[in-house]
């Protein structure tokens, strides 16, 4: 095999792959166990109701029926609720008295096989007692119905957040020249990972919980089920296994988890339970922010300050996966790349008759809707001032010289050349003959939009002293151990859901250690044997376990430094890391690579520890701030409203970047997310409270068909303070995209006088965009 | 989605015969478009299992069907109230019948139906059609077998 040391910065191909595409991966429905059960769940057809009673006579005739389950036996073994990530709610695991919202879990159903589970769903029969439903948080806020009796203050309102300093905001904002207004929606979306989720629960001869689970953080299970369950981590064993996508629809913990494993305790055999897709796309969502913003600008277009005011629509539960301290996330990140010099915001969340969650969808925390809200407003302002979009921004970048910038809303940011990343974007794109081509088209009555997304996110969760979920820090382990061979085993907390970690992983530590990447297994997902970590979503991987992988390799190159000094007869302070290898300073051609080392460690270690294998715990002083200047090139046709996306450039700085061709899948990837979220995706409400997004005919995940092609590129700025100077990228697309379209389709209607259009931009709402604002102008 | 209906029957029985048939629920339950199985309860309480077809919403639905005639004998209230596959339909119908004194009797009718669960999504076009069916059929087929009694 040919070698591929010195791995940093190549585009290798990814090691898990074969197995992916001969379809021989190990997904959670490849998984059987013998004499395991069939759970499937009854859900409620009511977003709001009482339940009366039920009754499971009829499903216990099916044929195979073994139990149905409902709150009344899990409350009798004291699981009937869950705690939510953060603590600050709990949430039902079976509908416990009522349902709160439509689909929600209300009997568990087991069976000896899987079309017998679903037969027995289908003949539970429950009693509704239907209730008014809230299905609009500006309704619900009213507090005219109280959906959570259950909580000690009746009221529906959840929590207010706020950062920054209100009265110098206000007061900046009336002293300016011109302010901008604007209420922007950031629709309800679904991460829809191809593969939904599911288990299979067994209790072994032991007493041990085996648990496999589509998880994106084994470790944070484990230690929630001991919470919940009282079983102690060593009787608890979470292995993850292949994940068909994740995009944070497998960071919950689901009702369904929890009634498998009780299934498992109770009627002590294996327990299988598969989401159906309907299931997938009914139990979480992301996003539902309503914002409304407002900047103030001088009439040159130097902002003065940044006020966002949001209602949050949490659902039935505060079940959102934010960190402990941030319930809402990292929406301080609203500033994005600007330097505002007065910001604020402030936040009050809401309970709905909708399904939980605020899991992210490819986004770090809140980040994609505080991206979006910033770089619509901005579009807004240069369009108000008549200013070039791309000259607005340039005015107000956060300069080179200002780093590590301290935000109004108390980010340090690392790093970032935005007006770099941007000239690069617009040279690339030809900006200036797109402007060009642009008024020529104008003059014709021609639609023609050109959009830009000049973002900043914040990743890598995180520091210590302020991140963590259920109480547990934020910071992330690594081990490697080296063979004699000089091949080695990785592993991580992290958890792989296509980010290609089985490779990116041998190319840290193979880089650092002058080894071949090709050599290296990289394990996750098995809580037996991964070092503690708290998993993969929120962009945290190469930030935090990146940094672990790079720093526990270096810790064993000191002690490689001293098994290869006891080798070549010289004092470690003799030796230099140079060129992949030890050399003996001072005398040219005196050197052993690593390799022999290994072999030595296990041979001939002299004095020395022998092995060469190390563990380490990674916590990051800071979060990383990715940048990128994406710019969308749209035709708009006039008569049908049909938006023709004919250029779309992405030029991502994500500090250094450890393989090429994996961050470009990862961006095309997340702007096909992203393009999707901005013209098709939304989980719909009806006002009875319907969920009218169950499934992929109402819900559209688009194919390569309608996806547009995709241009990218980078600059790089490394962190200064990663191990690496590695930030992230997988979430970036997604965060930077939706703003790139939109604005896109508004500069192309502008000169009909249209302003906004909330997404998803269909054709429909385009069209009567364009109806509207032609009838206005007649009129 | 909550629809609503409305209509008017001309019935030619006299206004006895015609409160005499609608409190009947087994023969109000003979009335139902595409009924498969009837269980009477009492004289004011029955299931029917009927046949559905919306889009991808297909096979039995099992209604509970109450009678609540009111008081004076010039009013019928109907409340239904089922489902099937994970969806539910509420149905409130009730009709006014008024004495022609010609030996005819007019029903005039209405009724709002609250869909919920996977019927909802299918779309209102397709919904309306099915449920104006579901309720003008009724009330249709109300008409001819009090026609044939007559």
């Amino acid at each position: 095999m040919t070698t591929e040391k010195h791995a940093m910065g190549k585009s290798m191909k990814r090691k898990e792959d074969p197995r992916f595409l001969q379809g021989k991966g190990n997904y959670i429905d490849d998984i059987n166990l013998p004499e395991q059960l069939w759970m499937a769940l009854v859900h409620s057809p009511y977003p709001h109701a009482n339940i009366k009673g039920v009754d499971s006579s009829a499903a216990m005739q099916v044929p195979g029926a073994v139990a149905v389950v409902t709150s009344k036996e899990l409350n009798a073994y004291k699981v009937g609720w869950l705690p939510t990530f953060h603590g600050l709610d709990k949430q039902m695991v079976l509908a416990d008295g009522k349902v709160l919202y439509q689909y929600q879990e209300v009997a568990a159903v087991y069976a000896e096989t899987r079309e017998a589970a679903y037969d027995m769903a289908e003949l539970v029969d429950v009693d509704y007692e239907p209730l008014p439903v809230m299905a609009d948080p500006y309704k619900s806020m009213t507090d005219e119905v109280i959906l959570r009796p259950d909580r000690a203050n009746a009221t529906n309102h959840i929590f207010n957040w706020n950062v920054g300093k209100k009265a110098e905001t206000d007061a900046a904002l009336e002293a300016s020249e011109h302010v901008v207004k604007q209420h922007i929606k950031f629709q309800r979306c679904h991460a829809a990972p191809l593969e939904p989720c599911g288990c299979i629960a067994e209790f072994d001869v032991m007493g041990r919980l085996q648990f496999y689970v589509t998880s994106q953080a084994p470790h944070v299970y484990r230690t929630a089920l001991f919470l919940v369950l009282g079983i102690p981590e060593d009787k608890i064993r979470v292995i993850s296994p292949d994940l068909g996508g994740g995009f944070g629809n497998k960071v919950p913990v689901y009702p369904g988890y929890v009634c498998a494993i009780a299934g498992a305790l109770v009627l002590k055999r294996p327990v299988k339970w598969i989401e159906t897709r309907t299931e997938n796309m009914t139990s979480s969502f992301a996003r539902d922010y309503h914002m409304d913003i407002e900047i103030g600008a001088t009439k040159e277009g130097k902002v003065t300050a940044l006020k966002v005011n949001t209602v949050a629509d949490h659902g039935a539960f505060d079940a959102a996966a934010d960190p402990s301290k941030y319930p809402a996330g990292m929406f301080g990140i609203v500033t994005g790349s600007y330097d505002f010099p007065n910001a604020y915001a402030n936040l009050d969340a809401y309970f709905t008759n909708k399904m939980p969650g605020g899991v992210a969808y490819r986004c770090s925390f809140r980040v994609t809707e505080a991206s979006y809200a910033i770089e619509r407003a901005m579009d807004i302002l240069a369009d108000e001032l008549n200013i070039d979009a791309a000259e607005l921004r340039r005015k107000n970048f956060v300069q080179p010289e200002q780093f590590p910038y301290q935000s109004p809303l108390n980010f340090i940011y690392d790093s970032g050349d935005y007006e770099k990343t941007m000239d690069v974007a617009l040279e690339r794109i030809g900006y200036k003959e797109l402007l060009k081509e642009q008024a020529e088209k104008r003059a014709r009555g021609e639609l023609m939009g050109i959009g830009l997304s000049t973002f900043t996110e914040v990743t890598g969760a995180g520091p210590s002293k302020h991140f963590d979920i259920l109480g547990i820090k934020m910071f992330d382990g690594a081990e490697i151990r080296i063979h004699p061979s000089g091949s080695g085993i990785i592993r991580t907390g992290t958890k792989s859901q296509g980010q290609g970690h089985e490779t990116t992983w041998a190319q840290i530590v193979a880089e650092e250690l002058g080894l071949d990447p090709q050599n290296f297994l990289v394990e996750e997902g098995d809580t037996d044997t991964a070092p503690y970590g708290l998993g993969t979503y929120a962009s945290r991987s190469t930030p935090v376990a990146g940094g672990a992988l790079a720093l526990a390799a270096r810790k064993i190159r000191e002690k490689a430094r001293k098994i290869a000094a006891h080798v070549l007869e010289v004092s470690e302070h003799d030796l230099e890391w140079k060129d992949y290898k030890f050399n003996v300073m001072g005398s040219p051609g005196k050197s052993i690579t690593m390799q022999e080392v290994a072999f030595a460690a296990y041979t001939n270690p002299g004095d020395n520890e022998p092995g060469l294998e190390t563990t380490l715990y990674y916590d990051p002083p800071n979060m990383v701030f990715p940048h990128g200047t994406y710019v969308a090139v749209v035709d708009v046709d006039r008569d049908t409203g049909e938006t023709k996306v004919r250029r779309f450039l992405a030029i991502d700085d994500c500090g250094t970047i450890i393989n090429p061709m994996i961050v470009e899948g990862q961006v095309h990837g997340g702007l096909t997310e992203g393009f999707a979220i901005a013209f098709m995706q939304e989980i719909a409400y009806d006002d009875e409270g319907n969920n009218l997004s169950t499934n992929f005919t109402d819900y559209l995940v688009p194919t390569s068909l309608e996806s547009p092609h995709w241009e990218t590129g980078h600059t790089v700025t490394p962190s200064p303070h990663h191990p690496i100077g590695a930030k992230s990228v997988g979430e970036s697309p997604n965060v930077g995209s939706p703003a790139a379209f939109v604005n896109a389709v508004i500069d192309a209607l502008s000169p009909l006088g249209v302003k906004h259009i909330d997404m998803p931009l269909t054709r429909e709402k385009v069209w009567s965009a364009i109806r509207t604002a032609e009838a206005q102008a007649a009129d | 989605m909550k629809l609503e209906y409305n209509g008017t029957e001309q019935v030619p029985l006299g206004k006895d015969a015609v409160w005499a048939f609608i409190n009947d629920p087994q023969k109000v339950a003979s009335c139902l478009p595409d009924v498969k199985t009837v269980t009477v309860h009492d004289d004011k309480n029955f299931d029917a299992v009927v046949s559905i077809g919306l889009g991808p919403v297909r096979g039995s639905f099992k209604f509970k069907i109450t009678l609540e005639p009111q008081e004076g004998g010039n009013r019928m209230n109907v409340k239904i109230s089922g489902g099937g596959f994970g969806s539910v339909v509420d149905l409130l119908a009730g009709a006014d019948i008024k004495d022609n004194g010609d030996n005819t009797t007019t029903l005039d009718w209405s009724g709002a139906a609250t869909m919920r669960g996977p019927i909802a999504t299918v779309g209102g076009r397709v919904l309306d059609a099915q449920a104006q069916k579901l309720i003008a059929g009724t009330f249709a087929n109300v008409k001819t077998r009090m026609a044939e009694l007559g």
